[in-house]
């Protein structure tokens, strides 16, 4: 059966009516979560993860995945109306985005973006669609000690490339080993960290884990260290538009866009920011009008709209094919994928190809729907910059503490939630970033497992982890990724010492 | 502040080396928590010697808002208590008490005025999440003392 075979079966069961509906509310409340500050798809799917117990499994992936697109689609909005992203990937559309708002052209930016982003999204899903399954294929034959390796360079580039400090970024895939660690070991039964509580033994749960430290965490940090100040929102006529000239500017940017993105998803290079920076820079680089930029340059938004999207795709393949997460948002679709006992693989396509496909397919199908939900809709999703934050935030605590307990009718999961949003506090207050400490609690112990069997497939010799050429190169990438924010370093210093 | 955050997790591990050995397999579940412990403690003694030699934590910036330059600890009691609220109730006194208590405890800390306007939505918004979760979606949560009536 072909790719394409089944790609339309997957259109099939996405078209459903229950499914287009899931489709539907997860694009809308991706939507949502993207729009307001504070909140991000990472926090909103995890909020929305206890769902897994009643709904069904392509329902909620369905869901999980418009919510993850949907995100991108309303960050762009409040970058551009409000000089605020409402998540990363957004932050340098902020840059020309907003000055393009301020000379009145907010409309012609929002539509570039909208629009540059369902672009990006179809051709990258398309490519997703058909290296996804290949990439799989080969991995098959991937063995233990290919996979250590393997989950120790996503480790590396996540730490390393991810926020301002590697030193901290290491520090926090640490904690979150440690806490991948709590509680019986699966092959000896050993209690480990436990300190004696019986609730332990069963290990510290994800799910109120990335809840708590994405809610509670953010919660009190910003209850704590911030003033309200209000919005400032550039007010906008009409609807999304753009004249033939501003098309002619942009598909070019939207192209370039979509293979910086993509590309840059697959292997974990950190995240939306380097992308969508790079797309920024090679757009102002190529462009005839080099003095707009920095005043509103429609190519500036088009180019890292695109990447933005492209890059989300991009993340999913690694996740699909592989089973490794990249960014926080993956880590929690990763979850919920393990909480139906389906664990994303190399065997992935052969166990469940049709859930698989639906939910490729419904990624089309919720691309297009997030166009329509959001060229025409544009100033509805501004009126809900007007909820008030006490409100919000006390909504989305609830949440957390709702999601924290609702999944075992635990009270030791409530307890451990207050202590994570404690320590995500922390986190947030001393600079550390929270997606390796997520890595680290999700593939932790799934890396003790491959290491522990490729050292039982070897009777205990510690040289079969590098013994095969692709973990040789494996540990090659590890090192260059380990090295590269000191090059950087160094070659700053030098220039800056040759400027002199 | 940094260091002793670092510091405490140092002496965690230590508590932990001593527990005992486990029995005999191939590779000792001991191995792998060992690595973390020995990489957690040298990460950490870098981190100090970083702080110490000037490197100053960048609290993580926020679009919702101008930075407070000192944490506000009342604020973050507030939050804090409306948590352990939830905690200590929730199976005692129900989802809907506990859940709405923490509601409107966050709504204080987050600067809201009008009270009693935040209680009364705070608690016919809970009470509706309560009926769409148990209902709905069947997720059993704690009736307490509204059992049998809601």
């Amino acid at each position: 059966m072909s790719n394409l075979n089944s790609l339309f079966e997957g259109f099939a069961s996405a078209l459903t009516l229950s499914n287009l509906g899931f489709g539907l509310l997860g694009t809308f409340l991706g939507t949502l979560v993207g729009v307001l500050p504070g909140i991000g798809p990472a926090l909103a799917i995890a909020l929305l993860l206890p769902i897994t117990y009643t709904v069904s499994p392509a329902s909620a992936l369905i869901m999980f995945a418009a919510i993850y697109y949907g995100a991108m689609y309303g960050g762009s909005t409040t970058s551009i109306l409000l000089n605020t992203p409402g998540e990363s990937g957004s932050v340098i559309t902020a840059l020309e985005g907003n000055k393009m708002a301020r000379r009145g052209r907010a409309s012609a930016a929002l539509a570039t973006a909208a629009i540059g982003s369902f672009i990006a999204g179809t051709i990258a899903t398309t490519i997703l669609a058909f290296t996804a399954p290949t990439i799989a294929d080969l991995a098959i034959k991937v063995g233990a000690a290919e996979y250590v390796a393997l989950m120790l360079v996503a480790f590396a580039t996540v730490s390393s490339l991810l926020g301002t400090s590697q030193i901290r970024g290491f520090i926090s895939l640490a904690v979150g080993l440690v806490l991948g660690l709590v509680g019986a070991d699966l092959q000896s039964g050993l209690s480990r960290l436990t300190f004696g509580n019986e609730s332990a033994i069963e290990g510290i749960e994800t799910v109120p884990v990335i809840v708590s430290i994405f809610a509670l965490g953010e919660a009190l940090y910003i209850a704590s260290r911030f003033k309200e100040t209000g919005w400032n929102i550039i007010p906008m006529k009409g609807k999304a538009f753009m004249t033939k000239d501003d098309w002619k500017r942009s598909w070019k940017p939207w192209i370039r866009g979509t293979f910086l993105g993509f590309p840059l998803g697959v292997v974990p290079a950190g995240g939306s920011e380097v992308p969508t920076f790079l797309s920024y820079a090679l757009e102002k680089k190529l462009s005839k009008n080099k003095d707009e930029f920095g005043n509103g340059a429609i190519e500036g938004v088009a180019g890292p709209e695109a990447a933005n999207n492209a890059n989300a795709a991009g993340a999913l393949v690694p996740l699909l094919a592989l089973g490794l997460p990249t960014s926080a948002t993956a880590a929690v679709i990763l979850v919920a994928f393990q909480t139906y006992q389906i664990q994303p693989g190399p065997t992935l396509f052969l166990t469940n190809g049709a859930l698989i496909w639906t939910l490729i397919a419904s990624l089309f199908i919720g691309n297009a729907l997030l166009l329509i939900l959001n060229l025409p809709l544009v100033r509805l999703w501004v009126q809900l910059l007007k909820i008030p934050r006490p409100y919000l935030f006390a909504g989305i605590v609830t949440f957390a503490m709702l999601g924290a307990y609702a999944l075992n009718a635990s009270v030791f999961d409530v307890q451990v939630a207050i202590a994570i949003g404690i320590l995500g506090f922390l986190f947030r207050r001393y600079g550390m970033p929270i997606t390796p400490l997520i890595l680290g609690l999700i593939l932790g112990p799934n890396l003790e497992l491959q290491f522990r069997r490729a050292l039982q497939i070897s009777a205990g010799d510690y040289s079969t982890l590098w013994a095969s050429n692709l973990s040789k190169l494996l540990y090659l990438v590890l090192i260059i990724a380990l090295l590269t924010p000191l090059l950087t370093r160094i070659t700053r210093k030098l220039r800056r010492n040759s400027d002199k | 502040m940094g260091s002793l955050f670092a510091l405490g997790l140092i002496v965690f591990w230590d508590t932990y080396r001593v527990e005992q050995p486990a029995f005999n397999l191939t590779i000792s579940p001991k191995v792998f928590p060992y690595a973390i412990a020995t990489l957690l403690i040298s990460l950490s003694a870098i981190l100090m010697i970083k702080i110490i030699r000037g490197d100053v934590a960048v609290p993580e910036g926020m679009e919702a808002g101008e930075v407070v330059q000192a944490s506000d600890y009342k604020t973050f009691g507030l939050v804090l208590a409306s948590l352990l609220a939830f905690l200590l109730l929730v199976e005692r006194a129900g989802f809907v008490i506990a859940a709405s208590i923490t509601f409107f405890g966050i709504t204080v800390a987050f600067g809201n005025k009008n009270h009693g306007r935040a209680a009364i939505f705070g608690t016919l918004f809970i009470t509706v999440v309560y009926l769409s979760f148990t209902k709905f979606l069947n997720v059993p949560l704690p009736a307490g003392i509204f059992k049998g009536l809601l």
